[in-house]
């Protein structure tokens, strides 16, 4: 199994869910790290991450403004444009604003039989863990009602254990990173991550499984400049080719498809709703739900255990909730010692040639 | 009526409230106030839109609302430094102004009077009633002045359907934590007499703004759009405290007055309209550029946002209630909902988006609220951009353009017999 492919499955996802609705199976299309995924998963229908591309935007702005972030455009682009027909509903859970925008956008004119709104509460106490669990019974019901499937306490627990097994997995895979020469670049890694939410969890876990068991190998190359890329989502996998090519090696991510995805098991030994809940308002780091503090923390922890010398932060363009926290994140990291090079980005307006002379810079300094 | 309105050649001045003296004068109070409330040792709270502000009256604190305060930067033109200063700080242009400028004025310590700015603030307090940025940017001011902070949560609901009592449950209790944790930083004691009372003025305010909001219905509509954004500080500010009632029922009696008189803001209404959102607070003379060619706005979703029954008998029940049912919060057919009816009762033409460029929160939408309005309600709309409070990129000639080009467009479909003359 080649790293590469896991890209390639990333890029024929469409096709890909068109072949399991041809196999008469459902496809649930989600937004954000907020959707347990778990209760999809256990009514037997796939969820698929919704994600929008590099390509030009034709038909979404006139119905979005263009002052919003270039992974809604596109994706309700890629909406308008037919490419996500195959499926049978998408969830929109609360997370930032746009998500929380997006959800009447798509369902007035993206017409799909099934569309829902998961309210997630914005503060991680008890209380609020309490609400979510029950929110998230409600959501049960309502993917019963959808799906015509029952969730028994079998089939989430199954759901559950299948989908640790993937982040147990995952995790392997970013310690294959923690070595001196690092055998799976991070821009592959990052299509490791992507195919991860387009494809169902046992496939994944299969495909990493064969991967795991025998590593390639690390070509012997000069000693490469071990960085931490953080930031929100991006499509432009030039962006992680880019750095590679520049000297350096993305070693450990702080990604939205990345460790904020596959980090944080649910716990098994618990109550299934109540540990779903905990995890997702608990450990999923993303700065629409959680203070800049904890995020810096988890950044410096990673940063430490995988030797990263720098950081890449790479943050959407109007994406207001991460823009709030990153003049302090990166202050922070300076405080501790830690190169910081913030980049703007955009899929949909990205030139590699300026971000190369950027980062070359910047990866020079660190050499 | 009859003629076709001309371009016309002097700028519209609409004729001043009476009531504006009194207003001036409460402004005038308020910033005194805030100014010594340290030397007085009353609390500052910082609180964004939408939070209770009845709690911070009732532990006889005095509010401090950012956005209101950038609005006021903005008019008196010293915005777009203060955004500039808070961009020099790594902040992104594209957030919201309201913050930018806040930002700038909190690092420079530059106010809106050429003064050092607002006093600190002593808590700060934030919901996420209005919008998922409004913790972040609270969050960035509790580093810098290194404060408590209070956030109430309430989960986010789209479609009020879907409301059902737990909602109202986890955000009473989110309330009453507040409360707690409002006293315990200021060092007291929760009086329930007296949030009943302050509960029971802000429901008296809210009740008189609604009642000067369907006097606007009457033709010629009575009041400008600008008295009406004018008029909103007492309600924003003051609410909860008597001074707002009494000043609410002075306006309510001027605006019935000239209702009952017949009296319009403009002499010649010919197109009644609706002003969706936020105001351009560097250049509120805008909308008087609609009057010139007898636009006459009569109501607006912005200006009500702030008004909420309450019930003094059950505090924190209400307030939880007004809260969820906020109706910014709902999708945009549920906002589109509340225009139909006002657009029947108001005897509506058209409506104005002003697609704020640093709010994608309430500016997202827009689009489809102006679909949904025009297929079925064949109410015609027409959009322009800005930002609400920095005045940098905003292009008044082509928006004026556009205008003229809606007005016009109106007149064909309003006037017909007269086109061509």
């Amino acid at each position: 199994m080649k790293p590469t492919e896991f890209y390639e499955t990333y890029r024929n996802r469409h096709q890909l869910a068109e072949r399991w609705k041809r196999e008469g199976k459902k496809v649930l299309g989600y937004f954000c790290n907020y959707t347990p995924e778990e209760l999809v998963y256990a009514t037997g229908a796939i969820p698929v991450r919704i994600r929008g591309t590099t390509q030009n935007i034709d038909l979404a702005d006139a119905h979005l403004p263009a002052f919003c972030c270039s992974f809604m455009r596109s994706a309700l682009d890629q909406a308008l444009k037919g490419r996500y027909s195959y499926l049978d509903g998408v969830v929109f859970p609360k997370s930032c604003d746009m998500t929380r925008a997006l959800y009447s956008i798509w369902k007035r004119n993206i017409h799909l039989p099934y569309y829902y709104f998961l309210p997630v509460p914005g503060k991680q106490t008890d209380a609020a863990v309490e609400f979510f669990a029950e929110e998230l019974r409600q959501f049960k019901e309502s993917l019963e009602g959808h799906t015509g499937q029952k969730i028994t306490d079998k089939s989430l627990k199954n759901a559950i254990r299948v989908y640790n097994e993937n982040r147990s997995l995952m995790a392997n895979v970013y310690k294959l990173g923690l070595g001196d020469a690092p055998p799976i670049p991070g821009s592959e890694r990052y299509g490791i991550c992507l195919a991860g939410v387009v494809m169902p969890k046992e496939e994944h876990s299969a495909m990493l499984r064969k991967l795991l068991e025998k590593p390639p190998t690390a070509a012997p190359s000069k000693k490469k400049v071990r960085l931490l890329v953080a930031g929100n989502t991006f499509e432009e996998i030039g962006l992680l080719q880019a750095l590679e090519e520049s000297g350096a090696e993305v070693v450990i991510d702080d990604l939205d498809v990345g460790t904020r995805y596959y980090g944080a098991p649910v716990d098994e030994s618990a109550e299934p709703f109540r540990a779903l809940a905990d995890r997702y308002l608990r450990k999923v780091l993303c700065a629409c739900k959680h203070p800049a503090q904890a995020r810096v923390e988890r950044m410096l922890e990673l940063a430490r255990q995988y030797r990263a010398k720098g950081t890449v932060m790479v943050i959407q363009k109007y994406c207001d909730t991460h823009l709030y926290d990153r003049p302090w994140i990166e202050s922070r990291l300076k405080e501790e010692k830690m190169p910081v090079l913030v980049v703007d980005h955009s899929d949909t307006g990205w030139v590699g040639g300026k971000f190369k002379t950027m980062v070359q810079a910047f990866i020079e300094m660190l050499e | 009526m009859e003629s076709k309105q001309e371009k016309p050649t002097t700028p519209f001045k609409p004729a001043r409230l009476a009531s504006s003296a009194a207003l001036g004068a409460l402004n005038e109070k308020y910033y005194r106030d805030l100014a010594g409330a340290k030397t007085e040792g009353r609390p500052v709270f910082w609180i964004t839109s939408m939070a209770p502000i009845e709690l911070v009256y009732a532990f006889d604190g005095i509010p401090f609302f950012p956005e209101n305060y950038a609005a006021l930067c903005s008019s008196r033109k010293v915005a777009e430094e203060l955004c500039r200063a808070g961009e020099a700080r790594g902040y992104a242009q594209e957030l919201c102004a309201y913050a930018l400028c806040i930002f700038g004025s909190m690092f420079e310590k530059k106010g809106a009077f050429g003064d050092a700015g607002p006093p600190a603030p002593d808590v700060l307090l934030a919901t996420q009633g209005a919008c998922a940025t409004h913790p972040k940017w609270w969050e960035a001011m509790q580093r810098h002045f290194n404060c408590p902070m209070v956030i109430v949560d309430a989960a986010y609901v789209v479609d009020s359907d879907t409301l059902d009592d737990r909602y109202k449950k986890y955000l009473t209790a989110e309330l009453k934590e507040a409360a707690s944790q409002i006293a315990r930083y200021t060092n007291k004691k929760l009086d329930m007499d007296k949030l009943r009372e302050v509960v029971a003025f802000s429901d008296r305010a809210s009740e008189l703004w609604d009642e000067i909001d369907a006097l606007r219905a009457a033709v010629p509509t009575p009041i400008s759009q600008i008295d009406v954004f004018t008029c909103l500080f007492p309600l924003v500010t003051l609410k909860g405290t008597k001074a707002a009632v009494d000043f609410y029922v002075q306006l309510r009696d001027e605006i019935k007055d000239r209702v009952d008189k017949g009296i319009g803001f403009i002499p010649n209404e010919r197109f009644r309209l609706v002003w969706d959102l936020f105001p351009v607070y560097h250049n509120m003379r805008l909308l008087n550029y609609f009057a010139e060619f007898g636009g006459a706005f009569v109501t607006d979703l912005y200006g009500n946002a702030f008004s909420g029954r309450l019930n003094p008998s059950d505090p924190f029940g209400s307030l939880a209630e007004r809260y969820l049912s906020f109706f910014m919060r709902s999708a945009s057919w549920g906002k589109a909902q509340l225009y139909k009816k006002r657009a029947q009762k108001y005897g509506v033409d058209g409506v104005v988006f002003h697609s704020n460029r640093c709010c994608r929160c309430f500016s997202a939408e827009q689009p489809d609220m102006g679909n949904i309005l025009r297929d079925e309600l064949g109410l015609p709309g027409m959009k322009f951009e800005a930002n609400m409070v920095d005045p940098r990129g905003y292009d008044d000639a082509q928006v004026r353009g556009r205008i003229e080009a809606f007005i016009e467009m109106l007149e064909a479909r309003k006037y017909p017999k007269q086109k061509g003359g």
